[in-house]
Order: C-alpha cells, then sequence, then structure tokens
C-alpha cells in the first residue's frame, strides 16, 4: 500500500497543528515518524486513521484521492493505529480479545469459539510467535500483548500498521524480537509506521524517516543516509549542546545516604550502597529486577523484610512517606500521570503539595504565600507557565516533570530519587531535565537515578549500579561505563558462567 | 468600621471592571460554564413564578430554604465523601439513629448543649466506623456504607421496637422546639445555621490543607501518597465528618420534629444528598468541584418540589419528573463542560 499525504493542514481554532505535509509512505516499508511532542506527529495519525478530518489537503491511498476518512473507510482500507497505552481488554482471553467486536457466529447468536480459536492460533504461527489463543489478555507480559495488538491487525488483512512507542514497556530482547517479527510483516508486503523518541531503535529497524516540528514537515528521506546527530538536530531545530562533564568535578567524600542490606522478598535482597555528596548513581537492570520495588522502598513507601538507611550518618525512619520527606528526601515517581501528577489541580497545588505535608505548620493557606514559593522555584526549575493557576495538564510532559521537581524545592530536600524521570518526554525536554540534575549536583545534592536508558546513565552517572533478579550484581565507575558491560550484567550473563560450573 | 470605609473606597471603575471579567474571562460566561447550577435554580425559580404569583415572596424562599436544611447539611457531607472518590450510602441511617438516641438524651438531660454535643460525637463516630473499614481496611466504601446503612437503621428500629421514640410534650415546648421554628431578622434559625456551615465547609475545602488533600486524594490516590499525605487517616477524617454533620442535621431533625419515627426518619435522604452533589456540579468519580454547588444542588431538588406543586402535578408523579430533571441538569453540565474542556 502506498500512502501519499499532500499539502495536509490541520487547524485547531487558532492552533495550526499541521502545516503544509507532504511525503509519501511507500510499499513494504517500515518509515519512522519523528517529531517532539507536540510536533503533529499524532495529529497526523488521526488523520489517517479516520478520527480526525484534515482542515485542507489530500490522502492519495494507492492511487484513490481521499479529502478525509472516516475510522470504518480506514480500517476497510487496512489502515491500523496500535496506540502506546494498549487497547486490549484484561479479563478476557487473547483469541477472544482478537476478534472483539467481529466475533465470528454460528446460528446468530452462538458464538464460533473453536473456529476463532484455530484462526488465532494460524496468525502466531504465521507471525512465528508461540502465544496460546485460550490464556486470558492479563497473563500475558507486555511484549505478548503488543504481539496480540499486532496480531489483531494482521488478522483483519492490515496494510499499514501504526505503531506509536512500541517499545517503552519492553525489554532489550524482547524489542529485539519484535523487530524480527516487523522485518516478517515487511516481507509479507505490510507497511508500518514507527513513531518513537529512541534514536537507536528507529536507525536499526526503520527505512524511511520523516521528521515533523511544530507541525511543519522538516525532511524525509533514507535513515542510511543520516546518523544520529543528524536526526537530533532536525527533531530539535538546533545542534543539541554539549553535555557538560560532571564527573570530572571532584566529589566530596562525605556520606549523605547510606543504604545497608536493603530486603524485600521476594523483590529484591541484600542492598547496600553509599552515595555521596553531589554524587549521581543510576540504577538499571532488566525486566524483574527489582529496581521499581526498590525505589519505592528507599522513599518509605514499601515495606521491608529487613535493612535501614543512614541519612548523614543517622538512622532514618522509613516508617511513613511524610517521615522520609522532612528528613530531606525526594521522590519523581515514574508513570507521571499515574503517580506523580494531580490532574485536576493547578499548577500552583500540585508544586505546594509535599510542602502541606512536611513543612507547612498552619491548617490554613494563603494564596500569596503560595506564589511568592512558586516563583522563587520557577526561576530554578525554568517551568514555563502561562498562569501557576492553570491546570497541570495544560502543560507539556517535560514541564509537568519539573513541577514534580519543584515539590522538593520547596522542602529543600538533599536526595532525590528519580524512577525513570524521562519516560515520555521529548528530546528537547530531556536534556533540560539532565540540565536540572546537573544544577542539583553543583549545589552539593545528590541524586539517585533509575533508569533503563543507556545514554541517560552515560550523561548523568557517576556511577552505575546493574540489578539482576533484585541482587547488585555490579557496579561500574563513569570512566568504564559502556552499553556492552551494562547489558552483560544486566542480563546475568556472568552469573550463567558461574553456573555452568 | 475602617474594614468598610476602604471597602466602599475600592468600588471604583477599574474594581467593577475586574469583577465583570476575571483573568481575561467574562464573569457571566465563567458562571454558565463553570456554576451551571445556578442557572437550572434560576430557570425553576422564573417557572414557579408563571405558576404561582407569590412563589417568589420573601415567604416562600424562605420556605424553600427552610425545607433543604437538613438534607442541605447531609449533602456538604457527601460533597466532600465524593470528591475524595467515595460514596457514603448509611448517611440516612446514621442521621435516623443518631436523632433517635438525641431525643433519648434530651429526654433524660433536657439540655439543648449535653444533647447538641451527643449528636455531633455520636454522628463523628458512626461515621468514624465508615472511615476506618475504608481507610484502614481498604474496603469499598460503597460496600462499607451499604452494609452500616442496614446495620445503622437495624439498630435505630430495634431501639424504638418499630415506632417513634418521641420527647416528652413539656420538654419540647420547653426549649427545644424554639430552635427548630425561632427566628432571627425573620429568617429561621435552621437556615443560618444551613449558610454558616456552608460557609465554614467552603472556607475548609478551599483555605486549608486538609481541603487540598480531600481534593488530592480523589483526583489521583497514588500521588497523593506519594507526596506524603497519609491518605487512609484522610479518608478516616472525611467519613467522620460527614458523620458530625449528619449528627448537626439529626439534632436539627429532632428539634423541628420532637419525634423519631425509627423506620423511617432518613430514609433515602442519601439519595437525595447524591443528587443534590451531582446536580452542583462534582464529578462522581472524585476530585472535581465544589461545595458551593451542592448548596445550590440541594436548593434545586426542594425547588423542583415546589414548582411541581404550584402546577398542581400528581404527587405521584413527582419522583417521575424530579428524576428526569435531574438528568438533565447532569446532561446539560457534562454538555458544557465538553464544551469547557474544548476551550
Amino acid at each position: 500500500m502506498i500512502v501519499e499525504f499532500k499539502n495536509i493542514y490541520k487547524n485547531f481554532n487558532a492552533v495550526k497543528a499541521l502545516q503544509d505535509v507532504s511525503f509519501t509512505i511507500g510499499d513494504s516499508e517500515i518509515h519512522g515518524l519523528l517529531g517532539e511532542n507536540g510536533a503533529g506527529k499524532s495529529t497526523l495519525m488521526n488523520i489517517l486513521g479516520g478520527v480526525l478530518p484534515p482542515t485542507s489537503g489530500t490522502i492519495i491511498i494507492d492511487d484513490v484521492e481521499y479529502k478525509s476518512l472516516n475510522p470504518t473507510q480506514a480500517n476497510e482500507l487496512g489502515i491500523n493505529f496500535i496506540h502506546q497505552e494498549l487497547n486490549l481488554v484484561n479479563d478476557l482471553k487473547v483469541f477472544e480479545n482478537l476478534y472483539i467486536n467481529r466475533e465470528v457466529t454460528k446460528y446468530k447468536f452462538y458464538l464460533d469459539k473453536n473456529y476463532m480459536i484455530e484462526k488465532s492460533y494460524e496468525i502466531f504461527k504465521r507471525m512465528n510467535v508461540s502465544i496460546d489463543p485460550k490464556l486470558h489478555v492479563r497473563e500475558l507480559d507486555t511484549l505478548q500483548k503488543q504481539l496480540v495488538e499486532i496480531a489483531r491487525a494482521i488478522l483483519f488483512e492490515s496494510k499499514l500498521i501504526i505503531m506509536d512507542e512500541p517499545t517503552t514497556a519492553l525489554t532489550n530482547t524482547e524489542i529485539e524480537n519484535l523487530f524480527k517479527i516487523m522485518r516478517d510483516l515487511k516481507e509479507q508486503g505490510i507497511s508500518c509506521i514507527y513513531i518513537s523518541h529512541k534514536m537507536p531503535e528507529l536507525f536499526t529497524i526503520c527505512d524511511k524517516y520523516t521528521v515533523l516540528r511544530n507541525g511543519g514537515f522538516i525532511e524525509s528521506g533514507d535513515f542510511k543516509d543520516i546518523d544520529e546527530n543528524r536526526a537530533t538536530e532536525l527533531l530539535v531545530g538546533r545542534s543539541i549542546i554539549e553535555e557538560k562533564d560532571i564527573h570530572k568535578k571532584q566529589l566530596d567524600s562525605e556520606a549523605v545516604f547510606e543504604v545497608r542490606n536493603f530486603t524485600c522478598e521476594p523483590f529484591f535482597r541484600d542492598i547496600s550502597f553509599t552515595l555521596k555528596k553531589g554524587e549521581v548513581i543510576s540504577i538499571t537492570g532488566l525486566f524483574g529486577d527489582g529496581r521499581g520495588e526498590l525505589s519505592e522502598a528507599l522513599f518509605g513507601a514499601r515495606k521491608l523484610d529487613s535493612g535501614q538507611i543512614l541519612k548523614d550518618g543517622k538512622p532514618l525512619s522509613l516508617s511513613s512517606i511524610r517521615k522520609v520527606m522532612k528528613s530531606g528526601v525526594g521522590m519523581i515517581p515514574r508513570n507521571r500521570k499515574e503517580r506523580s501528577i494531580i490532574k485536576d489541580m493547578n499548577i500552583l497545588d500540585n508544586v505546594s503539595m509535599a510542602n502541606f505535608n512536611a513543612k507547612h505548620k498552619n491548617p490554613i493557606i494563603s494564596d500569596k504565600e503560595e506564589l511568592k514559593r512558586f516563583s522563587q522555584n520557577q526561576k530554578v526549575t525554568n517551568i514555563k507557565v502561562g498562569s501557576p493557576k492553570d491546570s497541570i495538564t495544560s502543560l507539556s510532559g517535560g514541564n509537568q516533570q519539573k513541577v514534580v521537581f519543584a515539590r522538593w524545592f520547596e522542602l529543600n530536600s538533599d536526595v532525590y530519587i528519580l524512577d525513570n524521570p524521562t519516560q515520555g518526554i521529548d528530546v528537547g525536554a530531556k536534556f533540560e531535565i539532565y540540565k536540572l540534575i546537573y544544577d542539583l549536583t553543583d549545589k552539593g545534592k545528590s541524586v539517585i537515578i533509575f533508569t533503563s536508558e543507556f545514554p541517560e546513565i552515560y550523561k548523568t552517572s557517576h556511577r552505575c549500579i546493574i540489578m539482576y533478579k533484585g541482587e547488585i550484581n555490579k557496579i561500574i565507575n563513569h570512566e568504564k561505563l559502556n552499553e556492552r558491560d551494562v547489558m552483560y550484567y544486566s542480563t546475568g550473563s556472568n552469573r550463567k558462567d558461574e553456573n555452568d560450573e | 468600621m475602617s474594614k468598610l470605609k476602604s471597602m466602599l473606597k475600592s468600588i471604583n471603575k477599574e474594581n467593577i471592571k475586574k469583577f465583570y471579567i476575571e483573568k481575561g474571562k467574562p464573569v457571566l460566561k465563567n458562571l454558565v460554564i463553570n456554576h451551571n447550577y445556578v442557572i437550572s435554580l434560576v430557570l425553576l425559580l422564573v417557572l414557579g413564578q408563571i405558576a404561582s404569583s407569590n412563589f417568589l415572596s420573601f415567604g416562600s424562599l424562605v420556605n424553600l430554604m427552610k425545607s433543604s436544611v437538613i438534607i442541605g447539611i447531609i449533602a456538604l457531607g457527601m460533597s466532600l465523601v465524593i470528591l475524595s472518590g467515595n460514596i457514603d450510602l448509611s448517611v440516612g441511617s446514621l442521621l435516623a439513629l443518631t436523632a433517635a438516641n438525641t431525643a433519648l438524651v434530651y429526654n433524660s438531660s433536657e439540655s439543648i448543649i449535653v444533647s447538641l454535643f451527643f449528636a455531633l460525637i455520636f454522628g463523628a463516630f458512626l461515621g468514624s466506623i465508615n472511615g476506618i473499614f475504608v481507610g484502614k481496611a481498604k474496603v469499598a466504601a460503597f460496600i462499607v456504607t451499604l452494609a452500616t446503612m442496614a446495620a445503622y437503621r437495624s439498630l435505630t428500629v430495634q431501639q424504638g421496637q418499630g415506632g417513634p421514640i418521641i420527647i416528652t410534650q413539656d420538654a419540647y415546648y420547653g426549649k427545644l422546639r424554639e430552635i427548630g421554628y425561632g427566628k432571627f431578622l425573620e429568617i429561621p434559625y435552621i437556615v443560618w445555621i444551613f449558610v454558616l456551615v456552608t460557609l465554614l465547609i467552603i472556607f475548609i475545602m478551599s483555605k486549608t490543607k486538609f481541603g487540598r488533600y480531600v481534593y488530592a486524594v480523589g483526583s489521583n490516590e497514588k500521588a497523593a501518597k506519594l507526596s506524603g499525605i497519609n491518605v487512609d487517616r484522610i479518608k478516616v477524617y472525611i467519613f467522620s465528618l460527614t458523620g458530625l454533620l449528619t449528627g448537626l442535621a439529626a439534632f436539627l431533625y429532632v428539634s423541628r420534629f420532637g419525634s423519631v419515627d425509627t423506620a423511617t426518619a432518613g430514609k433515602s435522604f442519601e439519595l437525595d444528598a447524591i443528587a443534590a452533589v451531582a446536580i452542583g456540579g462534582t464529578s462522581m468519580a472524585g476530585g472535581k468541584g465544589f461545595v458551593q454547588g451542592t448548596f445550590f444542588g440541594i436548593i434545586v431538588i426542594y425547588a423542583i418540589d415546589a414548582v411541581l406543586t404550584s402546577f398542581r402535578v400528581p404527587s405521584f408523579v413527582n419522583d417521575l419528573i424530579k428524576g428526569i430533571l435531574i438528568l438533565g441538569a447532569v446532561l446539560m453540565q457534562k454538555v458544557l463542560n465538553a464544551k469547557r474542556q474544548a476551550e
């Protein structure tokens, strides 16, 4: 299937979401769509999926010109959109999900389960994966769920699959599997539009690229003609500032945060490390390494079997989150929408939330005082807002994340636990978050980052702790950091050798 | 006095303009979109006036307010519960049990102060039982309060052996009746109480830490917890406060009626209270809404009753029409909310 966008414009009232976008997606190709958040990728994909009509312009699909599409039409043409938040019903079985809303029946009412199950087997066989269609979807891991979505697209003779950030929740091995399947599909003549922020992946899997910026079309071309730096430049519209080398600075030897023998079965055991003043430690690993649980435990949000923390040499009470906060530890949780942003509240209240708990003695709140505190922190965090009383959801992902940082600045925290802090944030904003981390260490604050992205580890950390199945497998200093070793220890390859012996 | 003077001084062109255009948005438009229950109320009042010419007289407006008081005070508590993402079905039974025991306390003590405090504390205690099950034991609020609704009612009926609990004539006409029927500046005490309590709750919800916590818990419990809020304890407080307010309503109930029919007192009050919160624009999912809305919401519900009476609608279909109007009001809000989002 060949899809050509021709002079697409889309306005939402005064906002120009897309301006004069024209490019072509060829037959049997994997086409990378690049752009920061707000560049217009989703709008364009929604136009292709028939969810939105363009303000002007045409879409030409296999030589037929369309002024606009509707969702049914898009489906019939074989265009399928796999959203980042997967669209599966956890409580139904795999085959039921595959056939949802298109069930095959016998005698009108009676579901023809055997037929559907058999067909599902066939599809999975064609994809070269082994998933039992009779399992409940909740029993599957994230990759398998993703594959079920892809299977659904194939089942209904999709010719073009749009994938929005499909790898965010996948481990590296799973990503490789997904890519293998995508290549197989390409062989079978199915095209794919691949949306992602992750450069290495785009370069691995995609043939062609198209870059959008601020709603405008920037460039299309072959991935083999460009490198990552060039792609990032196209994306951001300026060359990326060289990251400051924080690691040249001599660290104070003063230990501020000592974790001793942290154990919480079955997630992690016997975790000990020491964080120095001004130091950044990253903690990484693969799915099932117990990182997520460890980050919660460090903040007092999860009960431990045993272990303690020494903060500035004194034992820290982990009995409630409030006590941990008060002793100067701040937390930026993973999964911003679910765990850190309070969506019905304005920006100001979102920032002040921690302060109310730990510092603000008076039960009555003064607007003036809140605003004053906010503007002081705004200078540090560089949050871009119209008015601090606007809704938090009016901000971009990066700015929302800065709001969460500002929470802890108000408390003057000196140890920051960041759990996947740049999740779903575009390249430009990522650098701003890193800059915030550098500024923190300059001021002698210490940071623990939980992340699975190697560039992030490399750019920020003095040391990297690699976890494997709930234990510290290896600690690597910055000078010796490289992606291969991190992968080697994350997969526990060193331990497999031991086991063999 | 000096405060008043400075207030008068501040009324100039600039400030009047400011009043009409807040944050660049016209106040009237803001009213239509954010506080549209006011429109429902105005529409009903106009309808009422069409039906009977003295509908908008001072007397009948006061009557309208007066009939809203008891469920209104309960609905204020219900707002908090719903804003925090929970529900309380037990308020009707809680009112009955508190009222029955308050009557007994008054019979033996003949002291208004003692029985008022008893009502407040007993109500808060019954509410805290809900709160502990919801907050600490983490059982769904719907289930907990469904259970206590049945349990509290059963206790009440047992106490009255199925019949009413009556305050002895002499004691009632002595002082207690004065609270239910007395007036200050031509407006009944109970209406004053309702307005003051509403203002207090509005203050708590908009200007205090506790208010922020209630919104935060209702909007995103996980995030609230990770910013250090003791979510479990906040829930216990919310249900206790609702119990306390229902206790106050129970005291006013006793002072107005002088007796408590254990089987029917407070029956289906929870439904009117929830309806008032819904009409007032509070999201049933929690996190979004205003207590002011509930105040007008309950008046809207009683205005519907009054308008239907004025139109001489047979009382059997009253609830049908009420149901339709409530759905209509909430639908209107949905449409307006969608519009607000689009802007």
